[in-house]
């Protein structure tokens, strides 16, 4: 940060660059020597999408439509995964309006300089996904030299349409319910958006391979509604083959980009000052016994959670868990849109199930697909914005963090898998007409002790005690890639092991192996130290 | 300097700031005091364009605060009582993100950061090499100050300004203080430490529930009020009475 000549809009942008890069805290920074790289940690990321975008390898021979609708279409599915994951931070940080807010600097400058860095991160996303389906639109099959800038030129709309749409949402959802909600707003807008990316990747599936088996791909009226193909025009007319629709579709891509750029920020910025003042405000709030909280209360008191806190800390520990999961705006702005994926694909497995012959297949991996929840719970619940406050636990006369891990781990597996199975349970009540198809779902609800105990155990998952800075690591996304995958494995073994007869003895030795695994993961819990502190 | 006319903050039906009207003069410290929840951060925050007021105004340096708050931020100076810095910069690269924000030139925020790590004892490597999460909690706290002296603002808002400073620190700086009122600026000091503000600043304005009690010199009041220090007419006037008596029941619990 050592211009000459100072701009206070490029300043706020590499100020913004530099805190998304390394983080908003200094945790996991060597914090005696400037980072002089500040580049290096995305590089992972980068590495992983490149990797991930060799699956367009399968549209090598299909039309240059198809290649470019699926190219946007995932395109668009990982910028808005990753704008909806990361705009409530960016865009407002309780934080920063400290430190910025009295600054000479409008709020428009603001707003600004933080969607150029969003904009800015989402094209090195995409870009580094596009390479492979670049070099395929260039000299594939149907390929063209012009490709590769004018795929370029239409990533970059993509990516403004995706930011754009992201930020008037948030604004919208201010203006319409007023800022005295923003906080349940924006989580609330986080899911929906988490579920909506998921639910239209899905739909991605059924889409692509059916635009492939016809002569005509682009003429497609439903086209007309869906973004990918906006933008998959836009890349057939600018190469020269484009056909009438081709026109329609890139024309409408223009202006949905231009309308949604103009309306998020310029007409509606001044709503955004509206929400930064919100943040400043350290209202007094009344505290009322809740109904959540009654709730949470009378749960503790049945069992079997009466008997598994019975130790003082672990009872503090739930109820602390049971707090921030439910009243915590930063808990609830990563840990909902996080577990979104993983709570609607169990849907979609059983949806898809039920058109066809899948429909064991899906109910089995929908129960995999459940184990995940606390998985991914527990990994989340250790990262937050008051991570400095667990201290706390090191100030309780306990030998190590083991009552904290379970406390956070009661909480998780009776306040989130607990109504997440119920709901499951019922989905497949009403989908299937068979009730006995509920015993696909054990291959996968068996695990789930396993899987809700692995992160106290192999990663000391210690609730509330990291900065959520560490939650953004690439290694981290790509262990949670990998986890989603295994998943399917043990239904998948399990619907083989089926075909063959022998599913009962499969689940009882599966139920053997979990409880082994609980038990010496306990030990390893029970055995877990405090770490030096930094 | 500055000038608020009935401003006033409302948090749905509770009021933090009530009408709040007062002028305060350039080269004039004055100490602004309450008990937690009186108002006075909510006051500052206003002034300092970072909370809407619900009703009123104020003028700061002749700039209307509601219709010219980007001016009215260009003349105030603010050290919040978080000390919220960004820790993943060094602190050279904030204080220069910070005098970018003000457009003073490159060239010319390096010497005044010069001076400020000077004055604060501060070692240039530790400025440079060090990211601010690793400085101790003063160090920051001094990061913090000279990022809010930097564009020379003829207006300072103190909120607890002392928090983390070690005792050298702290003399120095209410030194510093006094150099800046006589220069002309006017300091709005927000703070507990009730013998400080008395000895630094020339006039004291104690609120609670958001409104003014008491405003003027601090010998005048005590001797108004017939008080025999500051800190008793202080807890005479925002109800702390029986203290003593209260610690006592406190301590009986305990033994119970």
């Amino acid at each position: 940060m050592n211009g000459s000549v100072p701009s206070p809009a490029k300043t706020l942008q590499r100020l913004y660059l530099t805190l998304f890069l390394r983080g908003r805290t200094s945790r996991g920074l060597n914090r005696d020597r400037v980072p002089s790289s500040i580049g290096r940690k995305l590089l992972g990321t980068l590495a992983m999408y490149v990797v991930v975008g060799l699956v367009a390898m399968i549209y090598r021979n299909h039309p240059s439509f198809v290649l470019s609708f699926y190219l946007h279409g995932m395109s668009l599915f990982f910028l808005g995964m990753f704008i909806a994951a990361s705009a409530g931070e960016i865009l407002f940080n309780k934080e920063e309006a400290e430190i910025l807010l009295h600054r000479p600097v409008d709020s428009r400058a603001l707003l600004w300089a933080k969607v150029a860095v969003m904009v800015r991160i989402s094209l090195w996303l995409a870009c580094t996904f596009n390479i492979a389906g670049t070099l395929i639109g260039t000299f594939g099959p149907e390929g063209s030299l012009l490709f590769a800038p004018v795929h370029f030129i239409s990533t970059c709309m993509s990516a403004l349409f995706c930011s754009g749409s992201v930020v008037l949402l948030y604004q919208l959802c201010l203006k319409w319910f007023g800022r005295e909600r923003l906080d349940n707003i924006m989580t609330t807008t986080q899911v929906l958006l988490a579920v909506a990316m998921v639910v239209g990747s899905q739909l991605g599936q059924f889409v692509i391979p059916a635009l492939g088996s016809v002569g005509n791909p682009a003429g497609k009226w439903w086209l007309f509604l869906l973004p990918p193909a906006w933008f998959a025009g836009f890349d057939e007319v600018l190469t020269g083959r484009g056909m009438v629709s081709s026109y329609f579709h890139a024309g409408i891509g223009i202006a949905a980009t231009a309308l949604v750029a103009f309306l998020a920020f310029r007409v509606m910025a001044d709503t955004y000052e509206e929400g930064l003042q919100t943040l400043a405000e350290s209202r007094p709030r009344k505290t009322k016994e809740s109904s959540g909280r009654r709730f949470v209360e009378r749960i503790m008191a049945l069992p079997p959670l009466s008997w598994l806190l019975r130790d003082p800390v672990t009872r503090a520990s739930f109820r602390l868990c049971a707090a921030y999961l439910f009243r915590d705006r930063d808990m609830k702005l990563r840990l909902y849109p996080g577990l979104a994926p993983v709570m609607v694909m169990p849907m979609v497995f059983l949806l898809q199930g039920v058109s066809g012959k899948g429909s064991e297949i899906g109910i089995a991996f929908a129960g995999g697909y459940l184990g995940l929840v606390p998985l991914m719970a527990m990994n989340l619940l250790q990262y937050s914005q008051h991570w400095q406050a667990a201290d706390l636990y090191r100030q309780t006369p306990v030998a190590g963090p083991a009552p904290f891990i379970r406390g956070a781990t009661y909480a998780v597996c009776s306040l989130l898998v607990g109504p997440a199975l119920l709901l499951l349970i019922i989905v497949v009540g009403f989908l299937s007409k068979k009730p006995e198809h509920a015993f696909l779902l054990l291959p996968g609800l068996i695990a789930l002790p396993v899987y809700a105990m692995l992160p106290g155990a192999v990663e000391k998952a210690i609730p509330l005690s990291k900065p959520t800075e560490e939650a953004k690591s690439a290694t981290r996304g790509a262990m949670i890639f990998i986890l989603m995958i295994s998943a399917l494995a043990l239904p998948g073994i399990g619907m083989a092991v089926r075909a063959q007869g022998f599913y009962w003895q499969f689940l009882l030795l599966e139920a053997v192996f979990s409880v082994a695994a609980c038990l010496a993961l306990n030990v390893l819990i029970s055995r877990k130290q405090w770490d030096a502190l930094e | 300097m500055i000038s608020l006319h009935s401003l006033t903050k409302r948090f749905g039906s509770q009021t933090a700031v009530d009408s709040l009207t007062l002028d305060i003069p350039a080269g004039q410290i004055v100490g602004l005091l309450g008990p937690n929840g009186a108002g006075k951060s909510t006051t500052l925050k206003m002034l300092t364009g970072m909370l809407a007021p619900t009703s009123g105004t104020a003028t700061i340096c002749g700039y209307d605060l509601l219709k010219d708050p980007i001016n009215v931020k260009r003349n105030v100076g603010f050290v919040p009582d978080s000390g919220a810095v960004f820790e993943s910069l060094s602190g050279l690269e904030y204080l220069e993100m910070v005098a970018a924000l003000y457009g003073i030139p490159a060239q010319a925020a390096r010497e005044r950061i010069q001076q400020f790590i000077a004055f604060f004892d501060l070692s240039f490597e530790t400025l440079t090499d060090k990211l601010l999460g690793a400085y101790s909690k003063g160090m920051r706290r001094k990061v913090v100050i000279t990022a809010a002296l930097l564009h020379n603002p003829p207006v300072v808002f103190f909120d607890e300004p002392l928090d983390g400073l070690d005792a050298n620190a702290a003399v120095g700086f209410k030194a510093l203080i006094q150099t800046l009122a006589r220069e002309g600026k006017a300091i709005v000091y927000s703070s507990h430490i009730l013998d400080v503000v008395e000895r630094v600043c020339d006039r004291v304005i104690i609120i609670d529930q958001g409104k003014v009690r008491v405003d003027g010199a601090p010998a005048e009041l005590v001797a108004k009020h017939e008080a025999r220090s500051l800190e008793q007419l202080f807890t005479s006037l925002t109800g702390g009475n029986d203290l003593e008596r209260k610690a006592e029941d406190f301590a009986k619990t305990f033994r119970a």
